[in-house]
């Protein structure tokens, strides 16, 4: 399964009316690598929580397939990002008390319980992948380029339509991130996923198949990239 | 309602009212955790903040523990006393203080009292309503121990006759109750008078033999050393309570012509009835007063009530100071693992869920603080206890009973409800705000 973005009107503003965010129309074609850069503070990442409906103040729609995720509430965006989404982020967020197979089957925690072997078996799947070390009892003592691969483990363990990410490789060094691109690269195109990637990262971006430049909110530049 | 309860056995209550404690716990687990498995990141969350949770869970055990033990003590006391008093059913004494005739008679707490001669201690053996009319003397000591003066037969009564060895049948004899340090065959002279004040040269040439030892009572007669009334009242240069023609004979019955007196009778009557009518018989102005030490004891015991009622309010004060500053904790904590929490929710856990996993993280603190305040409630009491035996020889045992089980599952009932709230705020947090944080 694969889902595509459609966004019509979508504004982020503060309590004060002040805009953070402003995107009138942007459409993306399912299984789309999309990568989004811009100065800091220009509001990429107010546009991926906006995508993931994490932001209780954006208005406008939202519609992933069939999906508009802004008119839903908090419970059904939440059922919305667990069933459709994986999330990463720039510093991992994994439980490191936890073992890398505990961590990559966070969902499984909250999942239905019919569903739990299914999402073990996959992060389990996805860790081999990865190269994630095995048989370490926790992830504390992993190096950063490691604790992504569980993290993207973690997120594709539900086997979602969409994985969003925030500056992925950014906590990394070059050797690292860069393994972690062709991992992205290799674990969205061959199911055909959707990706919104935000990043600095010039590497990253030049294996987006589309790179939305943002400046003070605007979506200031949208250019494709051969792929 | 109130009717049906009150017919219920008390054991039957006390369980009702622990599953009612113990039901709004289950309910909010059942409605929280229905289909999730919160355990392993709660595990993760106690680990990683483990010097805080455990801070946390001492605090809660001190408070938990002050309360159980407090309750635990102030039973074992209860129960310690009355058994020691088991076998005084009814005293007849010189008017004057029942406390302070209990005290000495029963627990053997070194007192002056006056005394009740020779014809009202006859009236009260003779009469045909008694059993057993033990009169007793003290004022003497050996070490730490009394030396009581009294009768052969009083001392089978109080031992149930257990006794290594046998009774005293001279007035140079003595048995001794089962914590004196002397065997038998040991010989030992009575000092006038109790503790550092006693003179030990007083009673020089009188030498008693060690003939008897009692099995222990759990009462204070264990350090007692009794020896025949006749060798208490001989060794003060006193008549022996027997005419000079009936020689060395000791024991009832006296003659009231040579009966220096006694500070107390000890009476068993025939009956429950005749425990009634004797004291009424002889509650008499001026002359006699007749006592239950058991009903000394119940107003004692109401006295202790209060006071444990008083101490009981000021536990749950403090545990409720203790729940709010749990709760409190609760808050800081839940800052700390914010951004995990966030990122929960951002993976698309339900709101349930994150709740689930502050609940249980709070309720962990609080139930291993409990279990733990129990334990060291129960330790406390056994230390105390300890000491209060070794003190006055009151065997005083600490258990921990329904009242603490109730304090402690009331503790936990109210505070599991209110650790709803920091999962409730933390819920209300924004997501993004919280994975900026
Ligand atoms: N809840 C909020 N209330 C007010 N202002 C906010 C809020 N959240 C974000 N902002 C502001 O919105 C702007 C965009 O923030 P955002 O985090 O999206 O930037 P960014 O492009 O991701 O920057 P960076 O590259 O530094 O991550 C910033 O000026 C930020 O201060
Ligand atoms: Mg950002």
């Amino acid at each position: 399964m694969t889902l595509g973005l459609q966004i019509d009107g979508l504004s982020v503003r503060t309590a004060r009316g002040r805009v953070l965010l402003e995107v009138p129309e942007l459409q993306l074609a399912p299984g789309t690598l999309l990568g989004i850069r811009g100065p800091s503070g220009a509001g990429k990442s107010t546009l991926l929580h906006a995508l993931s409906g994490l932001l209780g103040i954006a208005s406008g729609q939202v519609r992933w397939g069939e999906t508009e995720i802004l008119g839903l509430g908090p419970e059904a965006r939440a059922q919305f990002r667990a069933a459709h989404m994986g999330m990463i982020f720039q510093d991992f967020l994994l439980f490191d008390e936890l073992s890398p197979l505990a961590n990559a089957a966070l969902a499984g925690l909250f999942a239905r319980p019919d569903r739990r072997r299914g999402i073990t078996e996959a992060a389990n799947d996805r860790l081999v992948r990865l190269g994630v070390p095995d048989g370490a009892r926790t992830v504390a003592t992993f190096s950063g380029g490691e604790r992504q691969r569980v993290a993207v483990a973690r997120a594709l363990a539900t086997d979602p339509a969409v994985l969003l990410a925030d500056e992925p490789t950014a906590s990394l060094d070059r050797g690292a991130a860069d393994r972690l691109i062709d991992d992205l690269d290799r674990v969205t195109r061959a199911q055909s996923r959707t990706m919104v990637a935000v990043s600095h990262d010039l590497r990253l971006l030049d294996r987006m198949d589309r790179v939305l430049t943002i400046e003070d909110g605007r979506i200031a530049r949208d250019e494709a990239r051969a792929a | 309602m109130r009717a049906v309860w009150e017919t219920l056995p008390s054991l039957a209550q006390d369980v009702v009212i622990a599953v009612a404690l113990v039901v709004p716990i289950l309910v909010i687990a059942a409605l929280l955790m229905r289909g999730f498995r919160a355990h392993p990141l709660v595990a993760a969350l106690l680990w990683r903040f483990r010097w805080a949770n455990l801070m946390f869970v001492l605090l809660i055990a001190v408070s938990v523990g002050m309360g159980a033990g407090l309750i635990a003590q102030e039973r074992g006391l209860r129960i310690g006393t009355a058994r020691a008093a088991d076998k005084f059913d009814l005293v007849i004494a010189a008017p004057g203080s029942e406390m302070t005739l209990m005290m000495a008679a029963v627990f053997l707490q070194p007192s002056d009292v006056p005394l009740i001669g020779g014809e009202i201690y006859n009236a009260i053996a003779n009469h045909d309503r008694v059993e057993i009319a033990a009169p007793i003397a003290f004022g003497d000591s050996y070490g730490r121990s009394p030396v009581v003066g009294t009768t052969a037969g009083f001392a089978t009564y109080l031992s149930e006759g257990a006794i290594t060895g046998r009774l005293f049948e001279t007035s140079l004899e003595a048995v001794v109750g089962a914590s004196v340090p002397l065997s038998l065959g040991d010989v030992f002279t009575p000092a006038h008078g109790h503790g550092d004040g006693a003179e030990s040269g007083a009673h020089a040439g009188f030498e008693i033999t060690v003939v008897g030892r009692m099995d222990r009572t759990g009462s204070p007669w264990d350090k007692a050393i009794l020896v025949p009334v006749e060798s208490v009242w001989e060794v003060h240069g006193l008549a022996n309570g027997h005419a000079l023609e009936d020689g060395d004979r000791i024991g009832p019955p006296f003659d009231a012509r040579f009966f220096p007196g006694t500070p107390a009778v000890i009476v068993r009557a025939k009956s429950l009835a005749s425990t009634y009518a004797l004291r009424s018989e002889f509650t008499r102005d001026k002359e006699t007063m007749a006592f239950f030490p058991g009903t000394v004891l119940a107003n004692l015991y109401r006295v202790m009530g209060d006071v444990r009622q008083a101490m009981s309010v000021m536990s749950v004060v403090t545990q409720v100071l203790v729940a709010a500053s749990v709760l409190l904790g609760l808050f800081i904590l839940s800052r700390l693992f914010q951004r995990q929490l966030a990122m929960l929710r951002a993976v698309g856990a339900p709101g349930r869920f994150v709740m689930a996993v502050v609940w249980l993280y709070g309720v962990s603190l609080l139930v291993a603080g409990t279990v733990l305040g129990l334990i060291f409630g129960l330790v406390t009491a056994g230390v105390l206890s300890g000491i209060v035996t070794q003190r006055t020889d009151i065997l005083v045992q600490a258990s921990l009973g329904w009242g603490e089980l109730h304090l402690a599952l009331a503790f936990l009932s109210v505070t599991s409800l209110l650790s709803l709230v920091p999962a409730i705020v933390v819920l209300r947090r924004g997501i993004v705000e919280s994975l900026r944080a």
